[in-house]
């Protein structure tokens, strides 16, 4: 029974060799058998080809076009900021520099006089002491952090 | 009046920012895509959201699709991982996906215990019936190869399985849809008698 279903949903797919082509043809003419199973067959095939689609809601194509533009909207700042506008930001700054270093250097006659706090005082201070741990403690935590990131993003890749 | 634009044109106007060629992708493709995504989720709400999902997964990695085959099987491939993911997420029924002697219990508000009667249901209602009746998969199955118009090699590219491997699972959905249907009506008469 199966190897004649089979063989009658591969004479109707088209699937099956010339030579069989015509021996089921032949089969489902001579056979009533086959002839009533090949019916039955060919009803259901084209019963199921002419079932009609299922339609989403109206407002489906809407709601992707939404939900499109909402991620989009929400893309990380790193992938939306503009390195235009950081050169921008940082060619200002340092032409802000220079602009003042040429204007203290023509007022200055060339003998600018910049007087730096003795290197004692910047290792005695404790206020310089607690700027100095302070970075210390943020750099570790700062490696840290960039070092746990590292390990779940791989741990991630590896699932 | 505009001549209807190839898929390749609507994905290159998208790829160069027009959003609206996208969204005539997704209405000319909404209705497979749909039905394909009811076939694994039973559920109307899941489909559209398996859907939803898919559509903007595919818009998202649009720049990558290499042409190498048509849109559709490639989008049906997206629908097909997207519709997998979130049943095995959900864990829904516990039952396999590709179960040869289960079938996933669906809640059919048009069931038999309908008040509807029997003489008034269509050949269609019926069929539709004994598909959503089917696995997942058999359902699937059906739907890539009689709505979808993929051919047997593209729904083994779909499927991720050999092209023998689909014509068997076709078979078997084809006579499961075939006992199903049986069995169904055999249960309509006996409640008409």
């Amino acid at each position: 029974m199966n190897n004649m279903e089979e063989k009658l949903w591969q004479y109707i797919d088209g699937t099956c060799s010339n030579d069989e082509r015509l021996a089921i043809a032949a089969l489902i003419e001579k056979d009533a058998a086959w002839r009533a199973a090949y019916n039955n067959i060919f009803t259901i095939n084209d019963d199921v080809s002419a079932l009609t689609l299922d339609e989403p809601s109206m407002a489906f194509s809407y709601k992707v076009m939404e939900g499109i533009r909402a991620q989009e909207a929400a893309k990380p700042l790193k992938t939306a900021t503009n390195t235009y506008v950081i050169g921008a930001i940082a060619g200002f700054f340092i032409l802000a520099i220079i602009i003042i270093m040429m204007f203290l250097l023509i007022n200055g006659g060339g003998n600018v006089n910049v007087n730096l706090p003795a290197f004692s005082v910047l290792t005695n201070s404790s206020a310089i002491k607690v700027f100095f741990y302070t970075d210390v403690i943020l750099l570790l935590f700062f490696v840290d952090t960039f070092l746990r990131r590292k390990r779940s993003s791989g741990e991630a890749k590896s699932v | 009046m505009q001549s209807k634009l190839t898929d390749i044109e609507l994905i290159k106007r998208t790829l160069s920012g027009d959003q609206q060629a996208y969204a005539l992708l997704v209405k000319n493709y909404q209705r497979y895509v749909f039905t394909l995504a009811l076939r694994f989720t039973k559920s109307r709400e899941d489909a559209e959201e398996v859907a939803q999902d898919s559509f903007i997964k595919v818009y998202k990695s649009l720049g990558s699709f290499k042409q190498e085959s048509k849109f559709s099987t490639w989008l049906y491939t997206v629908v097909y991982t997207t519709a997998m993911t979130s049943l095995r997420k959900r864990d829904i029924n516990t039952v396999a996906l590709d179960d040869e002697d289960n079938f996933i219990q669906v809640e059919n508000s048009n069931s038999a215990t309908d008040v509807n009667s029997a003489e008034n249901r269509s050949r269609s209602f019926y069929l539709n019936q004994a598909i959503s009746q089917l696995s997942a998969d058999d359902a699937a199955v059906l739907t890539l190869f009689y709505h979808a118009e993929q051919s047997l090699e593209e729904i083994a590219l779909i499927m991720g399985i050999e092209t023998n491997g689909v014509k068997i699972k076709l078979f078997r959905a084809r006579r499961r849809l075939k006992e199903t249907l049986e069995r169904n009506l055999k249960h309509e008469v006996k409640e008409l008698i």
